[in-house]
């Protein structure tokens, strides 16, 4: 394409595939805003895009009146790729590291590119990342679980026996504990991905820990804990509540419809429902069944909560109430005055949302979303709302109520409870502001 | 005739199944599936270590042994004195003699650091974890390939890098109890129930006003220009079509 294109922007001619620099934004839109102004931009706009071949005089757009190759010509083959990929022109949307974030690529994370998905379930491809000591893509058929402990029957399955055993399948949040963590002082990152990133919704498949329990009879009257421990180098362990244990955990295979995927767990991980990723154990070899905690080195130096007396909370599991606009959000640009559709996440480690507001003036006034997808227990949940954008600087900002009344702080409150040093469980209102060249950035509004 | 008689048997046999315990049968069936564990397996793989000991196995080691270890396997990624910063955060540092005797380390209030960064053994409680982890994930590169005294001689050293035991210590199952008592953060853990179970209630309250909200709407705190590109150029981040575009923040940078 023309880089000459880049002066065209808004309804004139959709912004082509190139990006437009903030510079010839603002030219272009301050040319558009005068009669003479708009002739000239649609003029150049004319131009340019008689060069690229894209759009053509008065009788209509090219790419209407000239039939393009894929109308006319012959397309591509079945099963060309056994396995489907994206299409090319979405490669922009990858998980992605946030360079010096972290020093070692195997204790490392990759961030969710929310600020392209639809909807609630999140692609398997662009499932987030976190692994403590490097991932594996472990031979199904020599992985085996085993239940040890307070147990009548000390049991080892296989994966032919546990894929045999009554299975469910319910769609849930995950999110990583840190999620958000760059923003506890001050704001850090440019876009939702980096600020959100942590998070992924996904369908899985496999057998309630209760069933498994069962099967190996756990000690009613002693048994308090799960000790859920990976098969990979660092081994991590968890302690689980037996409450949660006993209500909708998982031991699950199956992910939006195929096997785990390698990076989140490949054979088998724990599900959570609710509670930090770092709970979901990958690579599940072992539940031990116990009677007090186990104060791991993920439960006793990391995933605590510092507070500002210097004390820490530990166990401190939960993943509360929160919500983010995804479009528009951080480090995009709107194209152009007019309507959109403000889209965004909520979700709850403890229930169902029950509503969201959403302001767009900083916090002063609040109008409540629409939410015409599933609403399901523990999973995200997709808002949306009607926004007329006249050109002036706003302030977007959600706010989701879940099913225990429990309304998602601000950042100031949250900080009169938490302190600023804490790493773990930020759930605050996010701020994005939209300038009037139409520049959406990150800000703390409260 | 005898053919005739069993098979009828047979079906009789199959009919009850049918009629009577069908559920009862499918739950025994169930309850069948996997098969018990050996005693070495449980052995081979329960390896964990809990504040109260349980778990620990017998073994010892000197704060000298560990030196040697930890500079063979450890110290080029954590520093000779666990000091190092570079390729993990410190482990050792921020403690006093005055945290081992209260238990709670100073540096973890507010402006009270005097390290830094926070270190592990400033907030670990418990000297457990420190074996459990030393045990099942490290040396990094190759974990659980240190012997069960190595483990002990690792962590004694680390230890003795913080005070808590002294320098010509022998650490073993039989005097871990007496590390734990010197343990510079001991007492700095808190259990706060509302955030460990599900059905909880949270400590941070807001309330859902919708009109004239009491705000100042008062930008506190924003990403600032050269700090758009540190996370790469968000044009590459997003899509080509749609009601936004990625900002190019390459050439907000040069600006």
């Amino acid at each position: 394409m023309s880089k000459d294109l880049s002066d065209v922007i808004g309804r004139v001619l959709p912004a082509p595939e190139n990006n437009l620099s903030p510079e010839k934004l603002e030219v272009a839109r301050k040319a558009r805003r005068s009669f003479m102004g708009k002739a000239l931009a649609m003029g150049a706009g004319v131009a340019a895009a008689a060069k690229a071949g894209v759009a053509a005089a008065a009788e209509g757009e090219d790419v209407i009146l000239k039939l393009p190759e894929h109308t006319t010509g012959l397309g591509l083959p079945v099963a060309m790729n056994p396995y489907g990929v994206p299409s090319k022109w979405e490669a922009a949307l990858q998980r992605r590291e946030s360079p010096g974030l972290t020093r070692v690529p195997q204790a490392s994370v990759s961030f969710t590119p929310l600020q392209g998905l639809f909807g609630i379930i999140t692609p398997s491809g662009l499932h987030f990342e976190r692994h403590h000591q490097g991932w594996w893509d472990i031979d199904p058929s020599k992985h085996r679980l085993m239940i040890n402990g307070l147990v009548k029957r000390q049991r080892v399955f296989t994966m032919d026996d546990l894929m045999r055993l009554p299975s469910v399948s319910r769609i849930h949040f995950i999110e990583c504990g840190a999620n958000s963590a760059t923003e506890w002082g001050n704001v850090a990152t440019s876009s939702v991905q980096y600020s959100h990133g942590m998070l992924s919704c996904s369908e899985f498949t496999g057998v309630l820990l209760s069933t498994l329990l069962d099967m190996c009879g756990y000690d009613k009257k002693t048994a308090k804990f799960i000790l859920a421990e990976g098969a990979d180098g660092s081994s991590m362990t968890r302690t689980i509540p037996l409450e949660n244990a006993l209500d909708d955990v998982m031991v699950a295979w199956g992910m939006n419809g195929e096997m785990l995927r390698p990076e989140n767990g490949y054979p088998l991980r724990l599900v959570v429902p609710g509670i930090q990723g770092v709970s979901w154990v990958k690579y599940l070899r072992r539940i031990e069944v116990g009677d007090e905690r186990y104060a791991a080195k993920d439960e006793a130096v990391h995933y605590i909560d510092h507070m500002p007396d210097g004390t820490h909370r530990q166990y401190t599991g939960v993943q509360e109430c929160k919500s983010v606009i995804t479009t528009p959000s951080g480090s995009q640009t709107l194209l152009d005055k007019g309507f959109y559709n403000i889209s965004g996440l909520a979700w709850s480690g403890r229930g169902t949302i029950k509503r969201v507001d959403v302001s767009v003036d900083g916090g002063r006034n609040w109008r409540t979303a629409r939410i015409d997808g599933p609403v399901l227990s523990k999973a995200l949940t997709r808002f949306n709302i009607d926004w007329v954008w006249d050109g002036k600087p706003a302030i977007l900002q959600s706010r989701a109520i879940d099913s225990t009344g429990y309304v998602q702080p601000k950042m100031n409150q949250l900080r009169a409870v938490r302190g600023t040093r804490s790493v773990y469980h930020q759930n605050a209102i996010h701020s994005w502001k939209v300038a009037e060249n139409g520049e959406v950035s990150n800000v703390q509004v409260f | 005739m005898k053919l005739k008689f069993k098979l009828s048997v047979a079906a009789m046999a199959l009919g009850a199944a049918f009629a009577g315990s069908a559920m009862a049968d499918t739950k025994a069936a169930m309850m069948a599936m996997g098969r018990d564990a050996t005693p070495a397996e449980v052995k081979a793989w329960d390896i964990d270590v809990r504040p109260d000991f349980k778990g620990l196995p017998k073994g010892s080691g000197s704060v000298a042994k560990g030196e040697s270890i930890w500079e063979e396997k450890c110290a080029s990624c954590h520093g000779g004195f666990g000091e190092s910063n570079e390729v993990f955060t410190p482990i050792i540092g921020g403690t006093t003699k005055d945290d081992i005797k209260t238990g709670r380390v100073k540096g973890l209030e507010e402006g009270k650091s005097i390290v830094p960064q926070k270190t592990t053994i400033m907030k670990v409680a418990t000297v457990s974890t420190l074996f459990d982890y030393i045990n099942r994930a490290m040396p990094w590169n190759a974990p659980k390939s240190l012997s069960t005294d190595e483990v002990y001689s690792v962590l004694a050293y680390l230890l003795s890098l913080a005070d808590v035991v002294p320098p010509d210590h022998v650490l073993s199952d039989q005097n871990m109890a007496q590390a734990q008592a010197r343990m510079p953060n001991r007492n700095g853990m808190v259990f706060y129930e509302p955030m460990w179970k599900t059905h909880g209630k949270g400590d941070v309250k807001n309330v859902a006003c919708m009109k004239n909200c009491e705000t100042e709407v008062k930008i506190s705190s924003f990403l600032p220009d050269y700090a758009k590109n540190a996370q790469g150029n968000t044009a590459e981040q997003n899509r080509i079509i749609g009601p936004v575009r990625g900002l190019d923040t390459d050439k907000g940078k040069s600006k």
